[in-house]
């Protein structure tokens, strides 16, 4: 079956797109109170030079998170 | 203004990271700050004093930087600890919340949550002219209304509205506030939970109650039967509380980005700022790390240096004073323990607080400009690898000044096991106080290389440091365990000019630290190594005095004298024979009991090794003027008459003393020995226990003394 949702590490550079939810409780705890929201427009920057971690934009903030982080969001198609 | 019990109003000053809240604090108090300690916990916290326009003074407390009531890292969870128990000796009796006005979409969830708290709030807008910069437009009048709370548009930078926001507070203190509706209704699981709580405990307010329910299991000041109350209500109303902390944050943003949509207008298109083209260098793939290296060298230059240039002015500045002391002073034991015992660990300290400030003041600049998170962000893999935070990375730099303030500052790793192992390497960082020891032994272990091979071995000192450091941390990572969640999530800040009053303040703040923390302990040593050094058994210094007249040659002049009596009492006294009795455990690693002696003395600061040095070898009196005469020479070409007395020193079989061997093995063993007591005794109260201190001394100079031994071992005696 297709997946139905991607993550920031499937998004290509600049590419955005919508939040739909979180895998992890305690990380959704963290990412919410810091303003990355279901329906909010995330945006990835880059990659960390040294990789497994990521350089995003959510309505304007810019976050650093790492991998698990980041695949922790799910994204829409 | 004081409360019926006639103490002081507090006022705490709280919101988000990077809202500016520290620039607001400043703004407000100015120097009428200090650092206190959170009983029992051990985060620092700002407290200032407050001067209303009428007149009445208040306290001002500054309360880390949190996103939300349900935090992650230790220095968030003071903000919930505090706010969560009216018994604390800081809870306010009023809040200044303050939010960026250029994106108060994301600064609203903890306010909202205060709300909810009952505490009379002030919601101060801050960073006003950045936001009228780029045309957003507040209608404070409406937010106002719609919060029921006073809103005061405000910059910290500048200084706008701060009367108005006084005057706003004080008015909002005499009234108490309005009393209103909770901004976010409990849902039904939450309230039974919540219910039961205030029945069982009797808690006043529904939120706070909910909050006792969410973090029993870790609030400081739950005593032990209600923590087993608060448990069994969780269970047996199976409250799942990562999921109700989730639902809620997400219901209260529901609630409050319409508001915020209603009152702010804001231009909807948001340009490539400045901030992108700045960051599509600073962490880009290959100029990202570049670049940070190049801004490394730059600051350790800049402390070299800067440590030449400074240390000689402290030096003759405060040795001129000592002179004059001492001069004025009849010779007898107080003055000699004022004139070698205080005055000198007084100047040790002394001597590294402008490169303290120095470092910490490029750090601080990289700080507020928003660089360090960038850093953080790219190194956050590489210290992950080692077992330690991104955030970590900021702890190794400052520990290139002083491991003291440094360690303090890695209160912002939530993860235990990552914070713990940032506190045991940081010390391997070599700092300011090894700077003078390698420069003495660098020459003595290498005197007929050329000056950039020298320039290269001091270099090379640091990077051996660096190495050990994350040697032990990678060690360390495959011992220790945790179950502690570890994050990164970091807002990266917009680039911005640092605020130049932050960054006194910041400085102040780490230099006050330091003299707090080391220099304390640093005078205490050397009195304690002054009594050592000047008291023996009975009549054996008295004896090595009058050994030293009687033999002494009759054309000698009294400087030479006195230097020879000096070297002799030392022999004599107990130092000396602590220094005796240990040199059969340092002889392995080639050092005499002239080293041990100076081993001894530098648990005051490695430095003083040179101090000890010069007394040792009888040349006291030349110490000072070799001192000040170094800021004119080269690095390597400094303390020559001390170098040249070590030189010519040899063990009873007539082997030379100072060898390539022995030089080397001493570097090795000042760059890794645990050799500071300021710094175990920061991290007896970073871990809360001496548990980790005394780890940390046996593991570090466990290593020092195999790796001197190996060094001294297979390299030439020559």
């Amino acid at each position: 079956m297709q997946r139905r949702y991607r993550t920031i590490p499937d998004l290509k550079l600049n590419e955005s797109a919508l939040t739909l939810a979180f895998t992890d409780p305690a990380l959704a705890g963290k990412l919410t109170a810091m303003g990355v929201l279901p329906g909010a427009r995330i945006e990835l920057v880059r990659p960390a030079p040294f990789g497994k971690a990521y350089y995003i934009k959510v309505d304007g903030v810019r976050l650093a998170l790492r991998e698990e982080e980041a695949a922790s969001i799910l994204l829409e198609i | 203004m004081n409360d019926h019990s006639g103490k002081l109003l507090k006022i705490a000053l709280i919101g988000n990271p990077n809202s500016g809240k520290s620039t607001v604090f400043n703004q407000l108090t100015g120097l009428r700050q200090k650092t206190g300690n959170f009983p029992g916990v051990t985060v620092d916290m700002k407290e200032g004093r407050l001067r209303f326009p009428s007149g009445f003074e208040a306290t001002l407390i500054d309360l880390p930087g949190t996103y939300s009531l349900y935090p992650t890292s230790s220095d968030e969870k003071i903000v919930t600890t505090v706010l969560t128990n009216p018994q604390d000796d800081f809870y306010p009796d009023a809040l200044v919340y303050v939010a960026d006005a250029t994106n108060l979409e994301k600064h609203l969830l903890l306010f909202t949550q205060l709300l909810d708290l009952d505490l009379p709030i002030v919601l101060a807008l801050n960073m006003s002219d950045t936001a009228a910069e780029a045309g957003i437009k507040v209608n404070t009048t409406k937010l106002a209304e719609r919060f029921s709370v006073p809103v005061v548009s405000i910059s910290g930078r500048t200084g706008e509205n701060i009367q108005k926001l006084l005057h706003e507070l004080e008015k909002l203190l005499k009234t108490g506030g309005a009393s209103i509706p909770p901004f976010y209704p409990l849902r039904d699981s939450e309230k039974q939970v919540s219910d039961a709580v205030q029945l069982n405990l009797s808690v006043d307010n529904p939120y706070r109650a909910l909050l006792l329910a969410h973090h029993h299991s870790w609030l400081p000041f739950l005593p032990k039967q209600e923590r087993e109350t608060l448990a069994a209500i969780v269970q047996t109303k199976n409250f799942q509380s990562l999921k109700a902390q989730v639902d809620e944050t997400l219901d209260r943003f529901d609630r409050f980005t319409p508001i915020v949509r209603q009152t702010i207008l804001q231009p909807s298109v948001e340009p490539a700022t400045f901030t992108d083209r700045i960051d599509a260098f600073l962490t880009h793939r290959w100029f990202g790390p570049l670049i940070f290296f190049g801004v490394m060298l730059l600051v350790f230059m800049a402390i070299f240096f800067g440590y030449d240039i400074t240390g000689g002015w402290v030096e003759n500045g405060t040795s001129a004073i000592v002179d004059i002391i001492g001069n004025s002073l009849p010779d007898n034991w107080f003055a000699s323990l004022l004139t070698k015992g205080v005055l000198p660990g007084l100047q040790g300290v002394l001597v590294f607080v402008p490169q303290i400030a120095l470092l910490f003041l490029l750090i601080t600049i990289l700080e507020e400009v928003g660089y360090m998170a960038r850093a953080v962000f790219i190194f956050d893999k590489t210290m992950r690898r080692f077992g330690m935070n991104g955030r970590s990375i900021v702890a190794l730099i400052g520990g290139g000044a002083c491991a003291v303030p440094a360690i303090m500052g890695t209160r912002t790793i939530s993860n235990w096991k990552e914070r713990l192992i940032t506190v045991m390497v940081t010390p391997f960082i070599s700092c300011s106080a090894r700077i003078p020891v390698y420069l003495v032994l660098i020459p003595v272990a290498l005197p007929a290389s050329s000056w950039w091979t020298k320039a290269l071995i001091f270099g090379g000192m640091y990077f051996f440091g660096l190495t050990a450091a994350l040697g032990a941390a990678f060690v360390f990572k495959k011992i220790l365990r945790t179950s502690d969640p570890s994050y990164l999530a970091l807002e990266l800040p917009v680039y911005r000019m640092p605020h130049w009053k932050n960054v006194w303040l910041t400085v102040w703040e780490k230099v006050k630290a330091f003299i707090g923390g080391a220099g304390k302990i640093i005078l205490y040593i050397s009195i304690a190594l002054w009594i050592l050094g000047n008291s023996g058994p009975s009549g054996a210094l008295e004896n090595a005095e009058n050994n030293v007249r009687s033999t002494a040659a009759a054309d000698i002049s009294q400087d030479s004298l006195n230097d020879m009596i000096a070297a002799k009492r030392l022999e004599a006294s107990f130092a000396g024979i602590i220094g005796k009795t240990i040199e059969p455990a340092i002889l392995p690693l080639g050092y005499d009991w002239k080293i041990g002696i100076a081993l001894l003395s530098s648990f005051a600061a490695r430095e003083v090794f040179n101090g000890t040095m010069y007394t040792i070898y009888s040349l006291e009196s030349v110490a000072e003027i070799e001192e000040s005469e170094a800021q004119n020479q080269r690095p390597f070409e400094r303390y020559g008459r001390l170098r040249q007395q070590m030189a010519s020193d040899t063990f009873d079989n007539g082997q030379h003393v100072y060898t390539l061997a022995t030089g080397i093995s001493l570097l090795i063993f000042y760059a890794l020995a645990m050799q500071c007591m300021s710094t175990l005794a920061v991290v007896r109260r970073e871990t809360g226990s001496w548990k980790w201190p005394v780890f940390q001394f046996l593991f570090m100079s466990g290593l020092a003394y195999l790796c001197a031994w190996l060094a001294y071992t297979f390299l030439p005696k020559v």
